[in-house]
């Protein structure tokens, strides 16, 4: 893992921190981040980015290959350090707020070593909960993505699709206030994208207090699953919009809602 | 059992009869030499009073603890070399030339300086067998470690985890199959190196039987403790990879 030396001083983060409004879960102020050995001889990625996330916001972010997506994801989960601007979660510095964050990949990241319901323990167990309570709450969110069945297989044993819902389960075994998403459906087939996409979905909207950054280079998925899109471009913001379709959504209907059709329009030559 | 493994198992024990029956063969017709022409059954026998004067048993002990030590002292520094090199990429560029070297140069040829050094006592002979186990077991455990997914580390740390953390529930468990592959190589050639180093001087051990019968041409007696090597050997083996079997049941089929 590559990391860029800090740039910012305490005192800054802390000024922050005071002045961050409560209701915000993501604040990502004026945020340069330049790969290479001191971070500013190449082109930046990313220059100037700001964006608010609130508390309870889905929030698609989308972008050519390349734009810097993964990028601003990983400033907010603290693994970049911006070498200019500042990225506060819940109101405090990424690497201080990791115990808000849930985290999903395109590769399910299950360790091939630990069957499913070790699979799911894995972040309670990173973050010391007690074995009782850790195979409790792994086995409520195993039954929430109907997998009860399968917690002694191992990884090898379970199909993509069963893989990407314990990849699911493991996140909401940790109760994450901010969900950072990249691009998590993306190895997946048609048929098994669009169930886990629709299991996902009610998880999260069965308390949405939960907040959300889901990367996609699939605008037709940040339409259907998201309340606001963020286009990304030239290593800034370039389009902002709410998506404004009513929940709960079922996703077999979304692509026919009239505000879908729009927002695929207005942004799809920008994203090619 | 499968008609298959049946069928194998009896095209096994045809072929060792047939192995038996050609070696009989060559004692009986003096080939390829008659100092060499030793029945199977003069080997047997040699084996039944050796093992019952105990001397079998002192100096295949005394074989197998000096494997034993090097291959546990060994394989603890080489599974620690090894993990630290693969986490330390700079390091290792400066010192591969160094290891490199050393792992090339035929490690029979320490011996003589190992028991000047060490005196003919098992010290020398863990020392050499080290040589080996110690080289093979750090290029397993390091090639584990770099097998590390680098997505499996970034959701770790996301997720909360700490240093020793990453080490004890990422890194150890990647590496254990190559570190488990080079253990059980590490201790065949801890079996070699130790034979070796007897074979040159020692006061015991079954190399040293095998020096001291072929220089006083009892060939019956060289063939049993050949043959005793070989078994001991296959058992080792065996026992490492029944092991590594249990220890690895979260591989898919293919992979073990
Ligand atoms: N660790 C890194 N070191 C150097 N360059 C990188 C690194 N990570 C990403 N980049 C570069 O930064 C740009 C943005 O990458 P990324 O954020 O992965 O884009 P996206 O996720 O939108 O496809 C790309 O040009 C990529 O080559
Ligand atoms: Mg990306």
């Amino acid at each position: 893992m590559t990391m860029t030396s800090p740039t910012r001083s305490n005192l800054e983060e802390h000024a922050q921190t005071l002045t961050s409004d409560t209701n915000d879960a993501i604040r990502i102020n004026n945020v340069s981040v330049a790969y290479g050995s001191d971070g500013r001889s190449s082109r930046p990625v990313l220059s100037g980015v700001n964006l608010t996330i609130r508390k309870g916001e889905f929030t698609a972010l989308v972008g050519r290959s390349g734009c810097g997506k993964t990028t601003l994801l990983n400033a907010v989960a603290g693994l970049v350090d911006p070498t200019e601007g500042s990225v506060t979660v819940m109101g405090e510095p990424p690497r201080l707020a990791r115990r808000h964050l849930g985290f999903m990949l395109a590769r399910d990241a299950l360790l091939p070593w630990r069957n499913a319901l070790r699979n799911v323990e894995y972040g309670l167990e990173l973050r010391g909960v007690s074995k009782a309570e850790r195979r409790q709450t792994a086995l409520h969110w195993l039954g929430a993505v109907q997998l009860l069945h399968a917690q002694h297989l191992w990884p090898w044993q379970l199909s993509q699709g069963m893989r990407q819902r314990v990849a699911l389960a493991r996140t909401w075994a940790l109760n994450p206030d901010v969900l950072l998403m990249d691009e998590p459906f993306a190895a997946l087939d048609m048929n098994t994208r669009q169930s886990v996409q629709q299991k996902f979905l009610e998880l999260w909207q069965s308390e949405e207090h939960r907040s959300v950054i889901f990367v996609t280079h699939d605008l037709g998925e940040a339409i259907a699953l998201a309340d606001r899109i963020v286009l990304i471009g030239d290593g800034r913001v370039l389009e902002d919009v709410t998506v404004g379709i009513e929940r709960p959504r079922d996703l077999e209907f979304v692509s026919a809602n009239r505000r879908y059709q729009e927002i695929y329009h207005q942004l799809r030559a920008q994203i090619g | 059992m499968s008609r298959d493994t049946l069928i194998v198992r009896v095209a096994q024990i045809l072929l060792g009869i047939t192995l038996l029956g050609l070696w009989e063969l060559a004692a009986v017709t003096k080939w390829p030499d008659p100092v060499l022409a030793k029945s199977p059954g003069q080997t047997w026998s040699f084996l039944v009073k050796s093992a019952s004067s105990g001397q079998l048993w002192s100096n295949t002990r005394a074989t197998m603890t000096a494997v034993l030590i090097a291959w546990v002292l060994a394989g603890v520094a080489g599974v620690v070399a090894g993990v630290a090199l693969g986490l330390m990429p700079r390091v290792e560029r400066v010192l591969t030339p160094y290891l490199d070297s050393a792992n090339a140069m035929p490690r029979i040829a320490l011996a003589p300086l190992f028991i000047v050094a060490l005196g003919i006592n098992t010290s020398a002979k863990v020392a050499l067998a080290s040589t080996l186990v110690f080289f093979i077991v750090l290029s397993g455990a390091r090639a584990g470690v770099r097998s590390t997914d680098a997505e499996w580390l970034r959701l770790s740390i996301v997720l909360g985890a700490r240093k020793p953390q990453l080490f004890v529930k990422v890194l150890l468990p990647v590496a254990t199959p190559a570190i488990f592959a080079s253990l059980r190589l590490g201790l065949i050639y801890s079996l070699l190196g130790v034979v070796g180093s007897e074979l040159i001087s020692a006061r015991s051990g079954l190399g040293q039987l095998i020096a001291y019968y072929s220089s006083t041409f009892r060939m019956e007696a060289v063939y049993g403790i050949l043959l005793l090597l070989a078994v001991i050997a296959v058992v080792l083996n065996q026992v490492m990879g029944l092991l590594e079997r249990r220890l690895l049941r979260w591989q898919p089929p293919a992979d073990r």
